[in-house]
């Protein structure tokens, strides 16, 4: 039996050392490790032609970080948190970018990556903090609206002005047809709050970067109102489907493409995704800017994406911003938009004639991005965001005169820790 | 054994019918999940409605989008379940015996002490183990995780083990003794031949619960070094960041499942044998 | 002598060994002396891997939460004393989630003790043809990873993932076909309470087999000689030589229901009231990072459970010793 044991041990040492000795690479090119989010392949390829672009100066390899949002920001920040030195280059979703600026994790951008003329506002103002660039937009995400054309003109709605939420709402109740939105209790409800809210003229934080014991909601406003009346009104007339409580972004659109579909609010993906689903929908298919809430206001549309960020305790720093330099060069974002669905946070991007031909709505998405307003920029952005999504849900019980309330109660509590999320 | 009747024979048949469903109808529910398309998933029906091998070609093929993912994940969560298994059960069987015949101080502070630590969530505990591990260089690797399996599995191994010990009359061994045997003899001869079953019992809990194990696998580990498959599944993508990989994942489970109706089918042999006849009678 | 002890069967006090009182006290005090030697020898491996994992993380869990502190707010660190664990005893989520946590422990134990024995009886019991089959088939639940478990009654269930139970009860009365399942407290219990219990009664009847095996022959044959049904045998007999196996099974199990995460985690996220304790702790300390808050919550989760422990093992002496004359 000790003998056994001892194997054992030896061969785990063995592994021990096998493990460490594969890390580094021998040939004296410094090797910059990107973590990425999962996507279908489309960065690992700009990876690679970034490191041949290189030529030897530096190797770019990926590797993974979990699928969903929450999960990447928590390895990554415990990561950093622990001065971990090989986080080089990161794969960042917007709304985590404050709170990991804020403890100095992130390395400074250098002056070459400054210039933000050209690019989408959206994506600068989700990659900045303290009023300055953190990180470097990569590519941004927003929602459309797109509508059943059917439906559109059944209804005698005239798809090529701004509509607004009322007009919706309408449409639906005297077709007796559903609404595809994102009513589940996820990161996605707060996107719709926030769309809501800025569309209005409001925003949800007042103050971004007060101290969590001095903020200030902007919900209890007319905005914030008008936000919930949209929400409520849309989940107590069952407008979003009996699965409106846990309903996410593939489930609206499901929905939509099914008999009742006739609006919905999504990203991009539906686009290649009901195009290999369901070819025959595409026919009937339109799209528009996100939908207003005043029908004198432009409409403050969703935003998403990724921006890239280096790590602070990185052993490359000015080797890794090069790199990320030449990975959001225009032509790689098309690139990247035509083979993952992902868009460009860079406008030239657009002009790209693939682009134009896969992605009929590649103007529009621009448009869209122009418009957008990022979510609350904090650090406390989790607690917000959660503390919303307790609140506002389910959309049957939410309603113009307690909802912003009880929800600007429940979040300032917990954030002056006076209260569990 | 008395013959059975018809209607005996013909109410094990509905039984055995009804275990059978109950046991295995969610499997197969994966199983047909695994066999749907990215469009027949949201089809509403069990069966798939178009049948297709994509998604196991994801995981295993070549050129499977996953595969890279998932053939690492399998090597490592066999090799770090199965170390793991046995070194938990030497240990455990060595210390189970010592408290089910032994007299020492401090007997009752190692049982408490095993449900103390099988209990503490583990949510806490990944923290600062995952900064200890960096510390120490054993952040990514097969012994960063076997370690802290072994806490998870040594408790339960104590002691369902000397449960077992307990029921195994001391006096077959002191007889053993008298007959001239060394107290190891006496434990080899005796006490071993009882106590197997109880010993595979211990590995197959152990070897389940090590395999089970999400919460280190996701956190101890960062690239396929060491990351076994309940974490890797959450690496699994669908074509975009909004489509969840439920194919890929499904086929995933069937693929993992197949190796464990493998153990289970040799173990549950071994447990039955021991168990009929090791029963000790008057 | 020897048939009495295995008459009984049941978990024997420590003390319960030949007896060595009449032997000389100097030659005692070397063999206790040589015993705890050897006692710490076997034992002391398993003793000290335990602790070696977990002694560094758990103190620092516990000198934790007496800050608050935010991984991502290194500099923000403070010293507060018990100030945690107010908040948290004062917060009604908190005990909402104990609730729901001891519902669904105490929901799932009991049908997993009674669908476990089942199966122990047909796993010990069934014609030998079948027995195979049973076996292999009880057990596999057990093996599968309980993520993907979880997964396969999600998409069962749930309606915007394709669900089609909702389609196979649509006979039952008064049914409405568009329940969505996750979308109340009282149906998401049920989706969790079944996912779990499908996916660890292997693991009570296992334990509950082994003691079955144990319990005599002969007992059982001359309880039915003396006129007892099946059910009395059952009572009188069976059940009271498998103490032991049933009590560290029950123990165990209710440990691990108290800290059900897995199931609820995929299924809901917590959504609708349904947070068990563990997510609570989860969703602060590696949700919102805040470590202090979380090590408090976890801390306060490990007195409970180690408050039921206490009791189960109190509960239980007490039985075993009246059981034994029985």
């Amino acid at each position: 039996m000790r003998t056994l044991r001892r194997t054992v041990a030896g061969l785990s040492a063995v592994a021990l050392a096998a493990t460490l000795g594969a890390c580094s690479a021998d040939d004296g090119v410094p090797t910059l490790t990107w973590y990425i989010n999962p996507d279908d392949g489309g960065q690992a390829e700009i990876a690679a032609s970034c490191t041949e672009a290189a030529n030897g100066a530096y190797r770019i390899e990926t590797s993974l970080l979990p699928r969903d949002a929450a999960s990447q920001r928590e390895q990554l920040a415990r990561r950093l948190a622990a001065s971990d030195r090989s986080l080089d280059i990161m794969s960042l979703d917007p709304p985590f970018i404050p709170e990991l600026a804020e403890p100095g994790f992130l390395a400074p951008v250098p002056d070459t990556l400054q210039d933000t003329d050209g690019i989408v506002q959206g994506a600068v103002q989700s990659a900045s903090w303290n009023g300055e660039l953190v990180t470097v937009p990569f590519w941004a995400n927003t929602q459309l609206l797109w509508y059943r054309e059917s439906v559109a003109e059944a209804a005698g709605l005239d798809m090529s002005q701004p509509v607004t939420w009322d007009q919706i709402i309408e449409v639906a109740e005297d077709q007796d047809k559903q609404i595809g939105v994102q009513g589940a209790l996820a990161e996605s409800l707060t996107v719709w709050i926030n769309a809501l809210v800025a569309s209005a003229g409001g925003q949800i934080l007042e103050d971004p970067e007060a101290s969590p014991d001095e903020m200030q909601l902007g919900l209890e406003t007319d905005a914030g109102r008008a936000a919930a009346d949209i929400i409520g009104r849309i989940g107590s007339e069952g407008l979003g489907g009996s699965g409106l409580p846990t309903a996410d972004e593939n489930a609206s659109m499901n929905l939509f493409q099914g008999d009742s579909g006739s609006f919905m609010v999504n990203w991009p993906f539906v686009w290649p995704a009901m195009q290999s689903s369901d070819p025959e929908i595409i026919d009937d298919l339109g799209w528009a800017v996100y939908p207003r809430v005043d029908a004198a206001t432009p409409a403050a549309p969703p935003v998403g994406g990724i921006n890239l960020g280096v790590g602070a305790y990185s052993e490359n720093t000015d080797l890794a911003w090069r790199a990320v330099e030449c990975i959001v060069q225009p032509e790689n974002q098309a690139q990247y938009f035509v083979t993952n669905g992902n868009p460009p946070s860079n406008t030239a991007a657009y002009d790209d004639p693939q682009v134009q031909e896969q992605f009929p709505m590649a103007d529009t998405i621009r448009e869209s991005l122009d418009l957008g307003a990022p979510r609350p920029q904090t650090p406390y952005y989790n607690e917000i965001s959660i503390g919303l999504q307790r609140t506002w849900h389910p959309p049957t019980a939410v309603n113009p005169d307690a909802t912003p309330e009880t929800s600007t109660d429940f979040i300032l509590a917990v954030l002056r820790g006076e209260r569990l999320l | 054994m008395r013959a059975m009747t018809w209607p005996q024979r013909i109410m094990w048949l509905v039984i055995i019918a009804a275990v059978l469903v109950w046991s295995l109808f969610p499997v197969f529910s994966i199983a047909m999940t695994s066999f749907k398309t990215q469009a027949g998933l949201f089809s509403g029906t069990l069966l798939p409605e178009e049948w297709t091998w994509e998604n196991y070609a994801t995981i295993l093929a070549p050129g499977g989008s996953a595969q890279d993912l998932f053939l690492p994940a399998l090597r490592n969560s066999i090799g770090i379940s199965l170390i793991a298994t046995f070194i938990a059960v030497v240990l455990a069987t060595l210390c189970a015996y010592a408290i089910a015949r032994l007299d020492f101080p401090g007997k009752r502070i190692i049982l408490t002490t095993a449900l103390a630590v099988s209990v503490f969530p583990i949510v806490s505990i990944v923290t600062p183990l995952f900064n200890l591990w960096r510390v120490v260089g054993l952040y990514d690797t097969w012994l960063g995780l076997i370690i802290p399996y072994l806490s998870l599995t040594l408790p339960i191994s104590i002691w369902t083990l000397a449960a077992f010990f307990r029921q195994i009359p001391w006096e077959l061994e002191q007889a053993a003794q008298v007959d001239g045997a060394t107290p190891f003899e006496a434990f080899r001869k005796t006490v071993v031949p009882l106590a197997a079953p109880g010993v595979f019992t211990t590995a197959i809990i152990a070897f389940f619960i090590a395999w089970n194990d999400f919460v280190y696998g996701i956190s101890l580990t960062s690239t396929d070094a060491a990351r076994p498959v309940p974490a890797a599944l959450s690496f699994f993508t669908g074509a975009s960041q909004f489509e969840a990989p439920t194919g890929a994942i499904s086929a995933a489970a069937i693929v993992v499942t197949i190796p464990i109706v493998i153990v289970v089918v040799i173990f549950q042999r071994r447990i039955v044998s021991g168990l009929t006849q090791g029963a000790v009678k008057g | 002598m020897t048939a009495e002890i295995a008459a009984t069967g049941a978990l024997r006090a420590d003390r319960d060994r030949p007896d060595t009182a009449t032997r000389p006290k100097k030659r005692r005090s070397d063999r206790a002396r040589a015993e705890a030697r050897l006692g710490w020898m076997l034992a002391g491996p398993a003793f000290g891997i335990m602790l070696l994992v977990t002694l560094y993380p758990i103190v620092q869990a516990l000198w934790d939460s007496l800050f608050s502190l935010r991984l991502t707010a290194p500099d923000d660190r403070e010293f507060i004393w018990f100030r945690n664990y107010q908040v948290i005893l004062g917060d009604p989520a908190f005990w909402q989630s104990m609730g729901v946590t001891l519902f669904i422990t105490v929901v799932t134990v009991l049908l997993e003790l009674i669908i476990g024995f089942a199966f122990a009886l047909v796993m010990h019991r069934a014609i030998k043809k079948l027995r195979g089959f049973a076996r292999t088939a009880i057990l596999v639940p057990y093996g599968i990873i309980t993520v993907v478990s979880a997964f396969a009654f999600f998409y069962a269930f749930d309606i915007n993932s394709g669900g089609y139970v909702n389609s196979w009860l649509s006979w039952v009365p008064g049914f409405d076909e568009d329940l969505n399942w996750f979308a109340s407290q009282s149906t998401s219990l049920v989706v969790i309470i079944l996912s779990e219990v499908w996916k660890t009664t292997p693991f009570i009847s296992l334990l509950l087999l082994s003691g079955l095996a144990q319990v005599p022959g002969d007992l059982e044959e001359a309880a039915k000689v003396d006129g007892a049904t099946s059910w009395e045998v059952l009572r009188r007999v069976i059940l009271p030589n498998m103490k032991a196996a049933i009590m560290v099974a029950v123990l165990f199990r209710t440990l691990e229901a108290f800290r059900i995460f897995d199931n609820i985690f995929i299924m809901t996220a917590g959504a609708n009231d349904t947070e068990a304790l563990s997510l609570l702790a989860y969703n602060t300390s590696i949700g919102r990072l805040e470590i202090g808050l979380g090590s408090a919550i976890s801390v306060l989760l490990f007195l409970s459970v180690l408050i039921i422990a206490g009791i189960f093992i109190k509960g239980f002496k007490v039985d075993l010793s009246a059981g034994r004359n029985s």
